[in-house]
């Protein structure tokens, strides 16, 4: 099982407003809206599939037309782990509580650092809704207008990793035995985020294994320091101080 | 380690005069260096016959050397974190380890800094002093120093004028100050040239076997 040291305070704390106090028994209970976000995700994702079937078969000059939109997929959900990636670290080291739009899934993110465990108590609909309403956004409209059956495909698996990418976050969360035996099975085979390669970001600075679908991207940027470059350009260019940097710096 | 050439065709530069190389070299040589490292791991600078590269509008970002092994490094005269003036030539006599750090208080710079610290005996018992550069304030120097109890001197390099004319070159398109360290003989002849962005630690190894090695 990964082990996750409990309450790891960082800086991130600091930023968060008492007001906003986390009310753990909201989560188990999802509100109307969260529900109707959540189904309107799921049905859009349905729907970008069976378009993308229709479309390939009323189209098939043979097996390549329906190879392209699986590699297309394919693609999409290898760089979907990327685009986690870069979406958690800019959420964990920029911005608050008060930043528009961004600042609920801001504290939410920090939240989380303290509390790594929560996440499991969510139900899905109540861990899934924001992304789900990104996805039902960004692809009702293809849904009904692109004649591409690759570019469809692409855009529900990279947009797909992006909703369901906290569900994974929270399985990984998860202890191995109150787990479906089949995400056990995909965590190991390292399909879905393992539960030891995110446990790797649970450790003050929290600056590293940011990406959250497969983690497959993890090793390359760690690596390479991608993060490091980018918030030091950030620094340099605008000013701006990564969270993650307070945090190396009172270790 | 790669060694990527830089050695200038021509007289010595004069105490008061910058370089000016009759070749031009490129010496962002993280984008263009056509070694089997990373364009973030550490390349070492050394005396090699210079190679010609064809100028391209893209390519703006490069700076001409104008600190490279063998050569003799224009003095300074700075501040330190404590508000004191600081001369390169009050360290004439011994060897001189100068480094150029991105700016105070960032990850890279205080894993450098700290291991500078932690093995400042051994650069003492090589006879040599160590002193970082940055463009940071003495305020910002002197809380870094304080807070990190670094034992040598960290200078400001306002406007980073020193950077410029030792030519450090910069990383990532211009965006990010180099990270360079030069060793200096006790004559203040630059010995080796260090730059490595993205694994500060790195430096004091480097400098540290140099040092041993002479």
């Amino acid at each position: 099982m990964a082990e996750f040291k409990p309450r790891q305070k960082n800086s991130a704390s600091k930023t968060i407003s008492p007001k906003h106090f986390y009310d753990e028994e909201s989560w188990k209970t999802p509100t109307s809206i969260q529900r109707a976000w959540f189904a309107s995700g799921c049905t859009t994702l349905l729907i970008s599939v069976a378009k993308s079937l229709i479309m390939i078969s009323s189209r098939s000059t043979g097996l390549r037309s329906w190879i392209d939109p699986v590699v297309a997929a394919i693609v999409g959900y290898v760089l979907g782990d990327l685009g986690t990636g870069i979406y958690h670290w800019a959420i964990d080291n920029y911005g608050t509580a008060r930043t528009p739009v961004f600042g609920s899934q801001i504290e939410g993110f920090l939240r989380h650092h303290d509390h790594p465990s929560a996440i499991t108590k969510r139900h899905i609909a109540t861990n899934l809704y924001v992304g789900a309403a990104g996805f039902t956004i960004a692809v009702f409209p293809m849904n009904i207008f692109c004649t591409n059956p690759n570019l469809l495909a692409f855009a529900a698996a990279f947009l797909g990793c992006g909703m369901f990418c906290q569900q994974l976050h929270a399985w990984s969360h998860t202890t191995k035995g109150k787990l479906p035996r089949l995400v056990v099975a995909l965590q190991d085979s390292r399909v879905i985020l393992p539960r030891a390669e995110h446990a790797a970001h649970h450790h003050p600075p929290f600056d590293s294994h940011y990406c959250i679908v497969s983690g497959v991207w993890n090793r390359f940027l760690d690596k390479y320091k991608i993060f490091w470059a980018m918030e030091m350009i950030f620094f340099f260019i605008f000013g701006v101080r990564p969270r993650s940097w307070s945090d190396f710096n009172s270790k | 380690m790669a060694s990527i050439s830089l050695h200038m065709n021509h007289t010595l530069p004069s105490l008061l005069h910058a370089q000016t190389p009759k070749a031009t070299l490129y010496q962002n040589l993280s984008l263009l260096s056509k070694s089997s490292q990373s364009q973030f791991h550490g390349l070492k600078l050394s005396n090699v016959p210079p190679c010609s590269v064809p100028s391209h509008s893209s390519m703006k970002t490069s700076v001409f050397a104008k600190v490279s092994e063998g050569s003799l490094v224009p003095p300074f005269t700075l501040k330190d974190q404590d508000g004191k003036t600081v001369s390169l030539s009050k360290f004439k006599g011994k060897p001189v380890v100068v480094y150029f750090y991105p700016g105070d208080e960032t990850p890279g710079c205080t894993k450098q800094a700290c291991a500078f610290r932690d093995s400042y005996e051994k650069f003492k018992k090589a006879g040599a002093e160590v002193i970082g550069i940055s463009g940071d304030d003495a305020a910002s120097h002197k809380q870094f120093a304080s807070k990190y109890k670094l034992p040598f001197s960290l200078l400001c390099d306002e406007g980073n004028k020193v950077r410029k004319e030792w030519g450090v070159p910069s990383d990532l398109f211009g965006t990010l100050p180099g990270r360079q360290t030069y060793v200096l003989d006790k004559n203040g002849v630059c010995r080796l040239v260090y730059n490595n962005q993205f694994q500060p630690e790195k430096h004091i190894d480097e400098t540290l076997n140099f040092l041993k090695s002479v």
